[in-house]
């Protein structure tokens, strides 16, 4: 029955080639901690993306109770943790996962980098790799300041402080991050918010794409 | 002209034009509406009346309170803040207490060691009554200050400024 | 549907039809054993992946996510603290060659260059050898910077002050209200400062748990205790006995009569 589906649907759009590209390949000997345990330093990669998806759904549903106001954040932050059920999971899940995704992106550049899989031809993945890297960290900073509590809002003072000693541009950087030149307040939450949930996601799933596409195109670099 | 623009090269002159006008078309609006900050006036700038009269100040530091609308935006909140304020000569100086390390309260004379300077409990930073850091303390620079006026024989406190006294 | 070519398509559609070739694979690129992807491998990251899973979700209900107290940006006896990831760059930035007059040194020349490097390594080290142990100098800098960041990350963690961290956040209900003039006029100027914007601690103690007398806050209050400062002479007597009255009354409540009090 499933197979009379496919086929029905593949008659008319021809879904194989894409199917093959995405599935239908080789793993080699080198990278598959079956044959070599040492191998598994090549499952962070996967791992980091398996967090992000974590990170990607979590996220979806916390803003279902959360809203990016300086009067009600907290509020709401406290109310889906404490009375919403499963709300400790999905808010630790999103939290911890947050670390957990820097952790195992520095381990994954960290394997790329000593088995010199970034050499030619790969060079543009790399690139790609620490941009996916610097977003990262962005998504990092920018959601640290959502919950609005005393941690928030003083480790965010900081990061702005620094963002603000940058000569001759630090002042800009700062009022255009933060939404107003003296006052980190209701504007830095939302423009913060607005960072967090779409600009930054929406390269980070470009870049993902680039990312996973040139790893197809390319293949997975050869064994030392 | 001498160059003769061929059907194909007119063609693709056109749509990077009419394309360039659709890119900028959509991107000037929300850019200029994401860069307003930059252009806004900060909303500090009105003096600020405080219960202190300025006659009563001496050159002993003291703490004034003094309590504003900020205007964050569309949220507007009561904030109360306090200046050290003390008389130099015929001047009023009103320093700001945020200490330029990592932004905590500086008192005045509260360290026993450092009877006439500021102390920041959170990591011994120490300033001059002037507002200047002490070198070899913690702190990245001197004390802020405020500019002050007098109203009806009372103190007012205005936008904060850097330190001009160093 | 015939068009030029002799190619067919599916009706009016650009999809080519085409008898599907066979699966053929052939797997002679790579020496050793190879596995397919789909299904044989996929299953062991599968396997790998759900192991994590159990991990993570355990961690997630054994430790719930932290939440301090609701942001209070006058409250500015808070010492803060970036989150942990961030902690080598906040500690580079406290080193003397990296802060004060250096800061620009330790905020955008130290974190530049170590970008930029990691962005443009295919071309810093462009030479063919791949393995980490033919390339000395490319391998050398990257333990070298891994060591910075591990050494400065410990040494942030191992200098900070844990205590007054997990104290100064915490959330804390009382019927503290912070329309009364006491509060606003007395309390906010000489006590927030050290012991938090809701006094319920910051690198004071906390001032709202211990079930103290009045008599007893005011002798704390005249006479200073430990690092506490005396503020006989810089407050008078009856704003002496004010503050003592109201932090005397002080107590934890439960977080709905805690709004009430503050509507």
């Amino acid at each position: 029955m499933l197979n009379r589906i496919y086929d029905w649907i593949d008659d008319r759009i021809d879904i194989t080639p894409i199917w093959r590209d995405v599935a239908d390949h080789e793993v080699p000997e080198h990278v598959n901690p079956a044959y070599h345990f040492s191998a598994f330093v090549y499952c962070f990669g996967g791992l980091t993306f398996f967090i992000t998806l974590i990170q990607i759904l979590s996220g979806m549903f916390l803003t279902m109770y959360y809203v990016p106001d300086v009067v009600n954040a907290w509020n709401s932050v406290y109310f889906l943790q404490q009375d919403v059920a499963a709300g400790v999971i999905v808010r630790g899940m999103h939290h911890w996962g947050a670390s957990l995704v820097v952790v195992m992106m520095f381990l994954h550049t960290l394997r790329v980098f000593f088995t010199g899989a970034y050499k030619a031809p790969r060079e543009l993945n790399w690139v790609v790799g620490v941009l996916l890297f610097a977003v990262m960290l962005g998504l990092a900073f920018t959601g640290y300041l959502l919950p609005w509590d005393m941690k928030a809002l003083f480790a965010t003072k900081v990061g702005l402080d620094i963002a603000g000693s940058v000569p001759f541009i630090g002042e800009w950087i700062l009022t255009l991050l933060a939404g107003d030149s003296t006052i980190i307040g209701a504007q830095t939450l939302t423009r913060f918010f607005a960072i967090h949930v779409f600009f930054l996601p929406a390269a980070l799933f470009i870049l993902m794409a680039i990312h996973f596409i040139l790893i197809r195109r390319q293949g997975i670099s050869g064994p030392l | 002209m001498s160059q003769k623009v061929t059907r194909r090269q007119f063609l693709n002159y056109s749509l990077m034009g009419v394309g360039s006008f659709m890119a900028a078309g959509m991107i000037l609006p929300m850019g200029r509406f994401a860069l307003d900050p930059l252009f806004k006036e900060s909303s500090a700038g009105d003096m600020i009346a405080t219960s202190v009269k300025v006659d009563d100040i001496t050159e002993e530091p003291v703490s004034v309170d003094f309590t504003y609308e900020q205007k964050d935006g569309w949220y507007v909140s009561e904030v109360t803040d306090f200046a050290w304020v003390y008389r130099d000569g015929d001047k009023i100086i009103a320093l700001s207490p945020v200490c330029k390390h990592l932004g905590c309260t500086v008192s005045w004379a509260s360290d026993a060691n450092n009877p006439d300077r500021f102390f920041c409990p959170c990591h011994n930073g120490l300033y001059e009554k002037s507002g200047e850091n002490v070198p070899g303390t913690p702190p990245r620079g001197p004390l802020d200050m405020y500019e002050v006026g007098e109203s009806d024989g009372f103190l007012t406190i205005g936008a904060i400024k850097e330190n001009e006294l160093v | 549907m015939k068009h030029g070519k002799g190619l067919t398509f599916v009706g009016d559609s650009r999809v080519q039809k085409y008898d599907k070739p066979k699966l053929n694979r052939d797997y002679s690129e790579f020496p050793g054993r190879t596995e397919e992807f789909y299904p044989d491998f996929l299953l062991k990251e599968w396997i790998a992946g759900a192991v994590f899973l159990v991990g993570f979700l355990c961690l997630t209900v054994a430790h719930p996510a932290p939440l301090e107290r609701m942001a209070d940006p006058t409250d500015t006896g808070y010492i803060p603290l970036p989150d942990w990831y961030f902690l080598f760059l906040y500690q580079i930035l406290k080193y003397t060659y990296a802060s004060g007059p250096f800061n620009i040194v330790g905020a955008i020349i130290i974190p530049g260059i170590a970008f930029g490097a990691l962005l443009l390594a295919p071309w810093l080290d462009a030479k063919k050898e791949r393995h980490w142990k033919k390339r000395p100098v490319a391998t050398g800098v990257m333990l070298l910077s891994v060591g910075i960041i591990f050494y400065t990350t410990w040494e942030s963690v191992a200098y900070h002050d844990w205590d007054q961290t997990h104290q100064q956040g915490q959330i804390v209900f009382s019927n503290l209200d912070a329309e009364d003039p006491v509060f606003n006029d007395l309390i906010r100027t000489n006590c927030t400062s050290c012991h938090g914007g809701e006094l319920a601690g910051g690198s004071g103690p906390n001032l709202i748990e211990p079930e103290l007398p009045p008599e007893m806050v005011e002798s704390f209050v005249r006479n200073g205790s430990g690092e506490m400062p005396s503020f006989e002479g810089q407050l008078t007597d009856e704003e002496i006995t004010k503050i003592s009255e109201y932090v005397a009354g002080l107590e934890e409540v439960s977080k709905d009569e805690a709004t009430n009090i503050k509507k």
